[in-house]
């Protein structure tokens, strides 16, 4: 009888446990897809998505947080129900809305970036206060160039079109996120990986 | 909602790395062309696809009807002008024959996922996504598959205890804020207890995968594929 053999090539402890919380903030981020808080002055309710992407960059670093918004897509486009309306599919990922979901990878590693420059975590709670918002804002601004820009493309609208459609129902919802997301980490309640 | 269902269509049992590829192949054609020629072609592709696996089209347009409703939008926004003549009917036609674009490629999409299980998937993933990247995107979407209901119920059971102690009246800012903090402590505790079973596990990068394998069936698929992907330079 014909025995294969192949030698275990274990994964080292501290990739293990930021794998974990990078695999499960990406399911997190998937389960958020159903649930919306209305807010005031908007047709639009907020889905925390961003919200999920800020804290991924957060907590998790440039790396973990890109490899974890990686993980959501990917889900996505074999078909779990994780995008917006709880839908799934490649397609989404090209479609009209694939720019923002592309642009949750970079803006996760631009905060980690800022945040904690370099690989080693820092705890967030500890960074000052412009920094944290700081990071935020490129992030937010980063997903609405990029997710814009491609919806412009794609549908061929004019750039004023694509924000009409694109950006100013969300941007209420958007700063709502940014508060909440900086507030989470004020309140240190969230510890970081040692 | 949108999901695998088991089946006999051929679709079902072609291998997954040809099924991705034809999915490729048409996306990468439909954002090349929006002729009406080219459209009516993709038409006829989409509806063999979707005839040949099964799907259910107005289900499937419903389960995307967020997607549809700003498909919709776009091409009235994009032909309203202001100031006389106030509707521009050719940048309205423009903008619609790129939005049809886009539906058949979300329902093209949807073929793969009614006839494609997850571990099928995430066997593609790994076998053609070479080394630890491979790896950490296999297992990380089996991860996520595992985790998803786990964390909606996790959700679910926050924003009940909220609404009973009438949470809901709080603003929103307060209200994102505590979702975000109690459904973010509660993910990361189940990592840590996650990546400890794991440890105990010997967690390696190289598992044992379910097997995969190119049929005859797969040929002529590949063969589609290939004249999709090639068709987006014409």
């Amino acid at each position: 009888m014909e025995t294969h053999r192949e030698s275990v090539d274990p994964v080292a402890d501290d990739v293990i446990k930021s794998f974990a919380r990078a695999a499960v903030l990406a399911a997190l981020l998937g389960a958020t897809a159903f649930v919306s808080i209305p807010i005031p002055f908007s047709p639009v309710p907020v889905t925390l998505q961003t919200l999920f992407v800020f804290l991924a960059g957060l907590y998790l670093g440039p790396v973990w947080g890109t490899v974890s918004i990686l993980l959501y897509l990917a889900a996505g486009a074999i078909g779990l129900p994780v995008f917006s309306g709880m839908t799934g599919g490649l397609g989404v990922l090209v479609g009209e809305t694939g720019g923002y979901l592309w642009a949750y990878a970079i803006a996760a590693g631009v905060v980690g970036l800022i945040v904690h420059r370099g690989r080693e975590l820092r705890d967030p709670a500890e960074e000052p206060l412009p920094i944290l918002v700081g990071s935020l804002v490129v992030a937010t601004l980063l997903i609405y160039a990029i997710g814009t820009g491609y919806m412009a493309w794609l549908l061929e609208l004019e750039l004023g079109e694509a924000i009409a459609v694109g950006v100013l129902p969300f941007i209420p919802g958007g700063v709502f996120k940014l508060v909440a997301a900086i507030a989470i980490v004020k309140s240190k309640r969230i510890t970081q990986i040692r | 909602m949108l999901t695998y269902e088991p089946d006999e269509t051929i679709a079902h049992r072609l291998d997954p790395r040809s099924k991705l590829a034809v999915q490729i192949g048409f996306a990468a054609t439909a954002l090349a062309h929006t002729s009406p020629r080219a459209l009516i072609a993709l038409t006829v592709v989409a509806g063999v696809v979707l005839a040949a696996t099964r799907v259910p089209p107005l289900e499937t347009l419903y389960a995307y009807r967020f997607a549809l409703v700003i498909l919709a939008i776009a091409p009235l926004v994009a032909a309203a002008t202001l100031g006389p003549p106030w509707i521009d009917v050719e940048r309205g036609t423009t903008s619609a024959r790129a939005s049809y674009r886009v539906l058949l490629i979300l329902l093209v999409s949807a073929a793969y996922v009614r006839s494609t299980p997850v571990r099928h998937s995430r066997a593609a993933i790994q076998r053609t996504i070479p080394g630890k990247p491979g790896q950490v995107l296999g297992v990380g979407v089996a991860l996520v598959f595992r985790f998803l209901p786990v964390l909606r119920g996790d959700l679910q059971t926050i924003r009940e205890a909220m609404a009973a102690r009438l949470g809901t009246e709080r603003n929103a800012a307060e209200r994102i804020h505590l979702v975000g903090v109690l459904a973010l402590t509660r993910a990361f505790d189940r990592a840590d207890r996650l990546s400890l079973a794991l440890q105990a596990r010997c967690f390696a990068w190289n598992p044992t995968l379910p097997p995969l394998s190119f049929s005859r069936a797969d040929l002529p698929a590949f063969g589609v594929a290939v004249a999709l992907l090639l068709s987006a330079f014409v």
